[in-house]
């Protein structure tokens, strides 16, 4: 008792400090994966998270949309020239396209993707780093869950669902992460490798091997599909530079600039495996 | 259980300014960390076990929400807590320039501690962000400050009004 009394403060301080030693040790090596106790504390307070950024969009929109109301007219103006020549680019595209395929395969090939995206607003960023996951406004009871690929609103890949998944929230791995690994082709010289992010701003276009010839900067790189988890087509970024690696000589050290940007998705797509929400 | 309830509401606080961080955009939660600012601003009010309790709360939160390893922000917070507390209770810190040294070097310690215990833990360098990540705690030096400032300023008002 009297060394409780005396040294109570330190040894609370060893208890806390040994409790998260801990909570650290029993993940090494899993690292990226979830513990109960931490997808518990997940699911406690995202909800919180969507209704902190629901806030904020509604207090931005009811200023953009009721008062902030100034050059709406001149917008609106440019906005019919520019959908004037907008409709016209259409039904030149549409000629063009009935050349290559009937009305009814156009139909077709979309009705493949309906039913299969969901729209997801982002609500939150990793705490520690941005580039390694984002969370989104919609979950379980959308259709979504684990391992699916999410696109920004032009078509990149931005990376993957993964644990936790909770009923109207999803966490996302994005391609930029560290342990995040998607296998590409690049489509010119079809460069065959994994993208993996280095948890900044570029990725890494990993395995290629050093006796591989082909190659470009800028050239796009596509999922192949291989992995099971991202559908194949679907552009993940561009080559950035392409240089001999000293370290490990067997392969080549290829960095890439992924697609997407951080001012682009604010919305993005869910593909989900076997449709999903609206 | 009052106090309870205050760690509570602190860890809430400090989630709602991550998330408004984190909606306006993902480079400010590099630069602003609201859990470190509010583990000091509670640390220096309440002690260092109240701190070390607030800071293992604040830590396992932020851990939630990163792919990093659970508990790393943990134990840099607990410590973070607890430091905060502990020196404070030894030294004056309440005028404005030396509370906001004491917090920047305090925060500095913090970071430390966090990229020695990542990379020990992860085996890998750290991610600085174009060294943004550097006014971390020069950021939550000055938060911290400022907001013993304006309650200082608040209290000072209420009691000429009464």
């Amino acid at each position: 008792m009297p060394l409780w009394e005396n040294r109570r403060s330190v040894l609370i301080l060893a208890g806390l400090a040994a409790f998260n030693i801990l909570l650290i040790s029993i993940q090494i090596p899993r690292g990226a994966e979830k513990s109960l106790f931490e997808r518990s504390i997940f699911f406690l307070y995202s909800p919180v998270q969507r209704a902190v950024t629901g806030a904020i969009r509604g207090l931005g929109s009811l200023w953009t949309n009721y008062f902030d109301l100034r050059g709406v007219r001149g917008e609106n103006q440019q906005l019919k020239k520019e959908i004037f020549f907008r409709n016209q680019d259409v039904r030149f595209l549409e000629d063009r396209l009935g050349l290559f395929q009937s009305e009814a395969q156009v139909r077709e090939s979309l009705a493949a993707f309906q039913g299969t995206i969901v729209l997801a607003r982002v609500i939150g960023a990793d705490s520690a780093n941005p580039y390694q996951t984002i969370v989104l406004d919609k979950g379980g009871l959308d259709g979504i869950g684990k391992d699916m690929a999410v696109c920004d609103r032009f078509g990149n890949l931005v990376g993957r669902t993964i644990a936790p998944v909770g009923l109207k929230e999803t966490m996302v791995q994005l391609i930029t992460d560290k342990d995040s690994s998607v296998s590409v082709v690049s489509a010119v010289d079809r460069l065959t490798g994994s993208v993996t992010g280095k948890s900044g701003a570029f990725c890494e276009l990993r395995y290629v091997l050093a006796s591989t010839s082909g190659g470009q900067p800028g050239e796009e790189l596509l999922t192949t599909g291989y992995d099971k988890i991202y559908p194949a087509g679907l552009r993940v970024g561009s080559i950035r530079s392409l240089e001999k690696d000293e370290s490990t000589p067997t392969f080549r050290r290829i960095a890439v600039e992924p697609y997407f940007r951080f001012n682009t998705i604010d919305i993005v797509a869910v593909i989900t495996k076997a449709g999903g929400g609206k | 259980m009052k106090d309870v309830l205050r760690a509570f509401l602190a860890t809430s606080l400090a989630f709602f300014v991550y998330s408004l961080a984190g909606s306006a955009g993902p480079m400010l939660i590099v630069v602003l960390n609201a859990f470190s600012v509010v583990v000091l601003y509670f640390s220096v009010r309440r002690g260092e076990v109240f701190g070390a309790f607030l800071g293992t709360a604040c830590g396992l939160v932020q851990d939630s929400f990163s792919l990093g390893v659970f508990g790393v922000g943990g134990l840099t917070k607990t410590l973070l807590g607890f430091w905060a507390g502990f020196v404070s209770r030894r030294i004056d810190v309440a005028p404005f320039f030396r509370n906001g040294l004491f917090m920047l070097v305090i925060s500095v310690l913090e970071m430390i501690l966090w990229v020695l215990v990542t990379a020990v833990v992860r085996r890998e360098s750290l991610n600085f962000h174009g060294g943004l990540i550097l006014l971390q705690p020069l950021v939550t030096a000055v938060l911290g400050s400022s907001l013993f400032a304006f309650e200082r300023r608040f209290r000072a008002r209420g009691s000429r009004g009464a």
